[in-house]
């Protein structure tokens, strides 16, 4: 897990006098899962696409599983997996039909284990147009594995899917990186990110403002603890700072504070309640998210 | 090899369930044929000498020309061209492909028109075969190609169909194959000489049917031979721009 699959160093990639990628490193080992996040027009796609070899960069140092994505074109063709944030099939084309062509062009016999294993067995008489969008999405992914990739890229792949879509997807992304493949997970979704990422990087404006686990992304941030409590006879309401519990505000029945010490102030506020002579209903402590933090992320990158 | 004809057979197939394609390759040209071919049969006998070249002309045009361009401008819109190319498909297999499927389905078309139009409409036969089928293929190789260039040319659906309608029409109207081109004024004739249609109805007439022609029918067919090449070379420089693009 420790070898570097994919690695990416001073990644440039311009647009005229615009910087689409501006000095961008980092490294992928093998087997991890890696997400690329950031606001519309950060640099995700086209990062990805220069890994691809669809993108000349403008400087820095690629490698894919030893292969130079800008010059080695066939050799990436083999190790590389892509599934792309916009593309098609033909409309009148089958799933298998799709299947044997990609696999013929590489030489291989025909990877139709892909398509019962991503539950298209049913789709084989349904032409490409006839398929929903969570269809559609499999098949680009059962055939971005037919090669038998060392490295998957896939740039937002379940946007636009409705909820069953989704967790189909995420499933079947649990079971490749459980064979040990390594994967490139573009997205917008931090609860996708939190939940299939090992480790994840925020791209804003061209530039990576942080990288780590989704849990160091989230610790790392200035937000603070939410503490949201309820009591019977509302005995903290209208609300006030108690403690090192800073009052935000009142929902309806609940007062919510903020707070850097969880611990203290979770105690400070149940020794109010209970001096009160009044007891808790509900009492819920929330961690700052990572939505939150990519947030925070966003705004000092806007402010600076 | 066994992938590119992999991929001609299934490009086949997926022709033959597009409805369009099949409009445009078969039922239009072979309704018109069947209709006009009926038509000027009766009210010019002299046209059945040449009814087998004029309707295969027409079928060819109209299948290359307004059949071709759309499918490839789609395939770059939707994205099929980005999705061929990170699965490893290479570009050239793309256009070469569309282009030789394109000559099956017309050269289906122009056999049909050959055989049926002496036997319903009292057609002549071709003097010389091998000139006949020299001057269709020439025709099938010219007229594809110019349907490429329009497909990798046009940057919409609407653009493609408008530049294969200026040619479509004029050679409908302008080449000869409906009316003399002797008959036209002096202006649009020589528009008429800038299509391919204008040079392979010389040809066939001169070499496949023996006929007299405006043109020497051997410098016609150079011609045609000529603008499918430059139209290709151009249609492979584009095609070339289009995939540093995608």
């Amino acid at each position: 897990m420790d070898e570097p699959v994919v690695f990416v160093q001073g990644l440039i990639k311009r647009y005229g006098s615009i910087a689409a990628v501006d000095d961008i490193s980092f490294e992928v080992k093998k087997g991890e899962v890696f997400g690329l996040l950031g606001p519309n027009g950060a640099g995700k796609t086209t990062t990805l696409e220069c890994l691809e070899g669809m993108r000349q960069s403008d400087g820095g140092t690629l490698n894919v599983d030893g292969c130079n994505p800008q010059s080695d074109g066939r050799q990436l063709r083999q190790i590389l997996g892509v599934q792309l944030q916009s593309s098609s099939l033909p409309e009148g084309i089958r799933p298998r039909e799709a299947m044997a062509l990609f696999c013929a062009w590489h030489g291989l016999a025909p990877r139709y284990d892909l398509l019962s294993r991503f539950g298209l067995d049913s789709q084989n008489k349904k032409q490409y147009r006839e398929m929903s969008a969570g269809q559609k999405r499999r098949l680009h992914l059962a055939l971005a594995l037919a090669s038998d990739p060392t490295v998957v890229v896939l740039d937002e792949p379940t946007a636009g899917l409705d909820v069953q879509g989704r967790a189909q997807l995420h499933d079947a992304i649990r079971e490749l990186k459980a064979t040990g493949v390594t994967i490139l997970l573009a997205t917008h979704d931090m609860a996708e990110a939190e939940s299939l990422c090992d480790r994840i990087a925020i791209i804003i404006r061209g530039r990576i403002a942080a990288t780590g686990t989704p849990a160091q992304i989230t610790s790392a941030g200035h937000s603070e603890t939410r503490i949201t409590l309820r009591t019977k006879r509302n005995c903290l309401l209208p609300g006030r700072d108690i403690g090192c519990a800073r009052f935000l505000k009142q929902a309806d029945d609940y007062g919510i504070w903020l707070c850097s010490d969880t611990a203290a102030a979770v105690m400070a506020l149940l020794k109010e309640v209970q001096q009160s002579g009044d007891s808790v209903e509900d009492l819920r402590v929330e961690r700052p998210s990572l939505e939150e933090r990519f947030l925070e992320l966003i705004e000092r990158g806007v402010q600076q | 090899m066994s992938a590119f004809f992999k991929h001609l057979w299934v490009q086949f197939k997926m022709d033959i369930r597009e409805r369009g394609t099949l409009m445009t390759y078969y039922l239009v040209p072979l309704v018109f044929y069947f209709v006009m071919g009926a038509v000027f049969s009766s009210i010019n006998p002299l046209a059945r000498q040449t009814l087998a070249a004029t309707m295969v002309i027409f079928a060819v045009t109209m299948g290359a020309v307004l059949g071709i361009p759309v499918p490839i401008v789609k395939m770059r819109e939707s994205g099929v061209l980005r999705a061929y190319r990170v699965y490893g498909i290479p570009g050239w297999a793309v256009l070469f492909i569309q282009s030789v499927s394109a000559f099956l389905h017309l050269l289906v078309v122009s056999i049909v028109i050959l055989v049926t139009a002496p036997l319903f409409f009292g057609a002549s036969y071709p003097q010389s075969f091998p000139a006949y089928f020299l001057s269709l293929f020439i025709l099938l190789f010219a007229s594809i190609m110019l349907g490429l260039l329009i497909g990798v040319a046009a940057r919409s659906q609407a653009m493609a169909t408008m530049l294969a309608q200026m040619i479509f029409l004029p050679t409908v109207m302008l080449s000869g194959i409906m009316f003399p081109a002797s008959l036209l004024p002096k202006t649009l004739r020589a528009l008429g000489r800038l299509l391919p249609a204008t040079y392979i109805m010389q040809s066939f007439s001169g070499l496949a049917f023996r006929l007299p022609t405006d043109i020497d029918p051997v410098l016609s067919q150079l011609i045609t031979v000529a603008i499918g090449v430059v139209a290709a070379g151009l249609a492979v420089v584009r095609f070339r721009a289009i995939g540093k693009s995608l």
